[in-house]
């Protein structure tokens, strides 16, 4: 993260979000502004920026069109993604995360449009939504920071459903009063105290204030938490605190100030990945001593078809005909997966488990093509989509692993692709059409 | 509802053109014979009605053959280089379509040399129709967001006719090319037209809202085409169309091979296992002897399942894994 070098400025100028407001609003209203700053290289929190003429840093081409540059800046940023991970880890299949929201005064503020709250709202549905699809044996809780307490919102629960209803109405988690981190921290841990060793703990925090109000030392929390290996990250909206900073740290999360809207996204974002296990940190943290790695019981449900008589289910009474056997105590759950309500056995389908294999299988990255002069038999459309690639101008040289031809390939197959679809391939496919494994 | 059944639609359809099964699949011994020659005039009816229906229509057509896979036609560029003469009597459009596509499937099958036949490049054709319809529902300039893009075009659909048996060594890929049809809200629509039930394809099937249809009568061909897979999802919630009610979604145990109900599941690698052991025999991980003890109290007696008829799981995870890299140390 490069926010650290920036973060510092923000603690002295923590009143500015609300006196620089207007000034900002009006400059991130280009939709495109987002992206753009980001790749400048100073990167300034937005009621700093009071106009940044984004206009400047794209350049028109020959024919006075701005497509190519555009075009440009995008297919930079997707490339940049691609290029993070590349080696094989371990990673943590089975996650439990508690999402704790900060519902104090300070979110009112407007320096995120439309507000702090409100942006934080929508992020939270995506974040929720995104996490479940890559963490499908996951559970997510959700609890508020408002008045000085910690108030639970959501019950830890597998149902995306579930977390989105708590999090869909606007009315009941209206920001009042002041944040306790503590308590809050307190309230998620103990959530997920009993939750079996192999499975990760996880607190998210959007953070919007800049004080706590806890009743206690926050300190000895934040002791408990490393002792039970509880993985803390901060997205904090307004400035760095140190609290903050050292809950991240010493936790083994991460933190991060955002600065806009489209680096807010990102810093929620990053999270959605399951973590890589590091055994450094595992050995420092543990202090149970218990190794992560275990054996589960899980039920293969029988799924009754919608024609079979319908029957109370076991999980919210209703009358149905479709639903899932729990193979063990032969209870109707609605859907899986899910841990069954009368015997507590963990109940998936193949698919949910076959859904987290492309963590541990990953594609391998494409190579980005520099020229041409090597490959005799090279094609002129994309391998998968059969677009054709742009005419060949071979004055090029590979910057930031983008091809200057638009041009990908796998290592296996040897067969290229285009931008878009190298992205598609590594972020939702996980499959090389060409290699098909 | 009027306006939404109204808006055009895109099919990609995959043609499963493994010699061997067709050349199984025309003798005169099956109650019902169909030569690749009947089924492709059959064929090619159905694209063309397709095309019929609404002007606005897109087609694309993938070929699946022995270690490869081609893009045959695609109606939003010209793949052969020279179109076909004009004919007087017969529609254009009609005509670029059955001229692309007998063309191409004849080059590539007079290109397959003889010898053994390796399986058919069905995934390599299922993920490059998602591509395909990744490409064409993203206009190019907009977001990497997938799920925006898609309301550009309605109801895009893949019809996959298949007559090749499962590949178990495909699963996974075929898994991920399901769960990313359904972020793109792909409907996955199988044919099988000979052959048994191919298990991956009916879960593609059920876990993207498409029916998969089993053809009992294989001269009728052209009739199930039309009457199941011709209208778009939208319609076919009025139509009633025919949907495949019972999918097994248990899983086969990696040690034994065997549905199991219950299982043990590791938690590094989801290898599953129908008794507690040791060490996990994919990604060698141990597991505490507690643990153990705690599991194998709790266990039921394993009474033998059958073993199950596609082995499902059985293959599917490479046991050259890269999760071993950073195996638990501290771990005796």
């Amino acid at each position: 993260m490069d926010v650290d070098s920036d973060s510092d400025i923000s603690v002295f100028g923590d009143e500015d979000p609300r006196v620089k407001g207007k000034g900002k609003g009006k400059a991130s209203e280009k939709p495109k502004k987002g992206k753009v700053k980001r790749k400048a290289k100073e990167q300034a929190y937005t009621w700093e920026a009071s106009y940044t003429r984004s206009w400047d840093t794209v350049q028109e081409d020959e024919t006075g069109s701005l497509q190519g540059a555009v075009e440009d800046l995008m297919a930079r940023d997707r490339r940049r993604r691609l290029l993070a991970p590349a080696a094989a880890i371990r990673r943590t299949i089975i996650r439990h995360l508690v999402l704790i929201l900060d519902l104090s005064n300070s979110m009112m503020d407007r320096d995120f449009r439309p507000t702090r709250f409100d942006l934080t709202l929508r992020y939270a549905r995506e974040f929720v939504t995104e996490w479940f699809d890559q963490n499908p044996l996951g559970q997510i809780g959700v609890v508020g920071m408002r008045s000085g307490l910690g108030e639970r919102i959501g019950e830890m629960s597998g149902n995306p459903q579930d977390v989105l209803r708590s999090l869909s109405d606007r009315a009941k988690l209206e920001p009042t009063g002041e944040p306790s981190l503590k308590n809050a921290i307190e309230m998620a841990r103990g959530s997920m105290s009993h939750l079996p060793t192999q499975s990760s703990r996880e607190i998210l925090i959007v953070f919007g204030s800049l004080t706590t109000c806890d009743p206690g030392n926050i300190h000895e929390t934040l002791e408990v938490c490393t002792k039970s290996r509880i993985r803390i990250s901060v997205v904090a909206l307004a400035a760095e605190m140190k609290i903050c900073r050292e809950l991240s740290d010493k936790t083994g999360g991460k933190f991060g100030v955002a600065m806009n809207e489209g680096h807010f996204k990102d810093l929620l974002f990053e999270l959605v990945p399951p973590p890589a296990q590091h055994a450094t940190i595992r050995n420092a943290g543990s202090g149970s001593g218990l190794p992560p790695a275990d054996l589960m019981m899980m039920g293969f449900p029988t799924r009754l078809p919608d024609t079979s008589p319908p029957s109370l289910c076991a999980c919210h009474s209703d009358l149905k005909s479709e639903g899932f056997l729990c193979p063990r105590c032969m209870a109707k759950v609605c859907d899986v997966p899910t841990d069954c309500d009368i015997c507590g056995l963990m109940i998936v389908s193949s698919p949910h488990l076959a859904r987290s294999y492309h963590h541990l299988f990953p594609v391998k990255p494409y190579e980005a093509v520099a020229s041409l002069d090597y490959t005799s038999q090279s094609t002129s459309a994309c391998h998968a989509c059969a677009r054709p690639f742009p005419a060949a101008h071979l004055s090029g040289v590979v910057t930031e692993g983008l091809s200057p031809l638009g041009r990908y390939r796998c290592p296996d197959c040897h067969h290229d692709f285009c931008t878009e679809c190298d992205v598609f391939v590594h972020d939702v496919v996980h499959c090389c059409p060409g290699c098909g494994k | 509802m009027d306006s939404e059944v109204d808006k055009p639609s895109h099919l990609s359809v995959i043609l499963d053109l493994s010699p061997t099964q067709w050349y199984l699949s025309a003798r005169a011994t099956n109650p019902y014979p169909l030569t690749i020659g009947s089924f492709l005039s059959q064929l090619l009816a159905f694209l063309n009605a397709h095309i019929g229906t609404k002007n606005e229509n897109t087609l694309a057509v993938f070929g699946a053959f022995p270690g490869k896979s081609v893009m045959l036609y695609t109606s939003t560029e010209a793949l052969v280089d020279e179109p076909p003469p004009l004919d007087a009597n017969s529609y254009p459009p009609f005509r670029m379509v059955d001229t692309t596509v007998t063309r191409q499937i004849l080059r590539e099958l007079d290109a397959i040399e003889p010898g053994d036949e390796p399986p058919c490049a069905l995934v390599g054709a299922l993920t490059k129709a998602l591509c395909y319809i990744n490409r064409i529902t993203l206009p190019s300039t907009s977001s990497t967001n997938v799920a925006e893009g898609s309301t550009h075009l309605p109801d895009p659909r893949i019809l996959i006719l298949s007559v090749s048996p499962d590949l178990s060594s495909s699963y996974i890929p075929i898994m991920n090319a399901i769960f990313s049809a359904q972020k793109l809200k792909v409907t996955i629509d199988v044919c099988k037209i000979y052959g048994a039930d191919t298990v991956f394809l009916q879960q593609a099937a059920h876990l993207t809202n498409g029916s998969y249809i089993y053809l009992e009568r294989r001269d009728a061909l052209l009739q199930y085409l039309i009457m199941s897979f011709l209208p778009p999802p939208l319609v076919r919630k009025v139509l009633t169309v025919p949907r495949q009610d019972k999918i097994d979604f248990r899983a086969a145990c990696f040690c034994h091979k065997n549905i199991v109900d219950v299982g043990f599941v590791c938690s590094v690698c989801l290898s599953i296992f129908c008794q507690p052991v040791p060490v996990c025999s994919t990604c060698r991980t141990k597991f505490p002897i507690k643990a153990l003890q705690r599991l194998k109290s709790a266990c039921p007696s394993p009474a033998p399942a059958p073993p199950r008829p596609l082995a499902n799981l059985n293959n599917a995870v490479p046991r050259t894994t890269e999760a071993t890299n950073h195996s638990t140390p501290g771990l005796r």
